[in-house]
């Protein structure tokens, strides 16, 4: 247990600038990513079981905790495509490695421009669901 | 390939050589997480894209669910079969890929081999259960055989 102590203490303590606040953020959006996909394939798939259950899960996505949860789902989603790509790039073209912090800007530019018109429309969708005129 | 055996061939491989087999194993995850992480960039985008902006979430029905896959029993349409292999490739390349990052993850961060183990045969059983759900609920389809007395109310 000591040792993954230290090993989570290194990996918060260690000033890697930018590149390393992604490949950590990699990891995190990756397996926050994964716990929703597991969760959201078994739910779907309760519909070739009874519509019922589907329907009371989808009602289930509707709600305020799931609609926040979205949020981060969105973010997560963006920029782990985001920065894979650019690892991918990095790692078939070794000759770009001296243009790392570009790439590393150019990939924050590209989930912002993303991820900050996705986030909107969800939000403002949901305020209306959720405090718009009831229906 | 063969400039890397002679490179190899130049260095001190009495060292630490990896078992040939597990080398294999890891170049094959690693070549299938970028093949797999550019087939997710599109479809995994573009169905988040399609479902959480142009539709939203809060506009999401069982009906939805029925017209993209079909009832269960029926026959389907062109664009239901296209529907079904959407999503069927995107589950099965996803929870790979999501397998596979999670191995890797796990093995920096858990370094108790029991541990490791354990935690690695628990996930990988959960996250098969669940593709394999996915896989049968998109070859069966929708099932509405309750749905009638449900409408009828």
């Amino acid at each position: 247990m000591s040792a993954l102590v230290s090993t989570i203490r290194a990996t918060l303590s260690y000033r890697g600038r930018e590149g390393h606040w992604l490949w950590l953020l990699h990891r995190i959006s990756g397996l926050g990513v994964l716990l929703f996909l597991i969760l959201h394939v078994i739910g779907m798939s309760s519909a070739f079981v009874s519509i019922e259950i589907h329907d009371r899960l989808l009602e289930m996505y509707k709600t305020p905790p799931f609609a926040i949860g979205e949020l981060f789902l969105a973010f997560g989603l963006i920029f782990h495509a985001i920065n894979g790509t650019r690892i991918a790039i990095l790692e078939l073209k070794p000759e770009l490695w001296q243009k790392q912090q570009l790439a590393t800007r150019l990939s924050i530019i590209v989930v912002a421009a993303l991820a900050a018109p996705t986030m909107l429309i969800m939000a403002v969708k949901s305020i209306q669901a959720f405090f718009g005129s009831a229906h | 390939m063969s400039a890397i055996h002679s490179s190899a061939g130049a260095m001190p491989r009495t060292s630490r050589p990896l078992p040939k087999g597990r080398n294999r194993f890891e170049r094959a995850a690693w070549l299938f997480m970028r093949l797999s992480g550019l087939a997710l960039l599109f479809l995994a985008l573009s169905h988040f894209g399609f479902q959480h902006i142009i539709v939203g979430t809060h506009q999401l029905t069982s009906e939805d669910t029925i017209v993209r896959w079909g009832l269960a029993g029926e026959s389907i349409t062109l664009s239901q079969l296209f529907w079904r292999l959407y999503y069927g490739v995107m589950v099965v390349l996803a929870m790979l890929h999501g397998l596979n990052g999670l191995r890797q993850v796990a093995h920096d961060y858990l370094h108790n081999k029991l541990v490791y183990n354990g935690f690695m045969a628990a996930a990988t059983v959960l996250i098969l259960v669940a593709t394999v759900l996915g896989v049968i609920a998109l070859i069966v389809g929708v099932n509405a055989s309750g749905a009638a007395e449900a409408f009828a109310r």
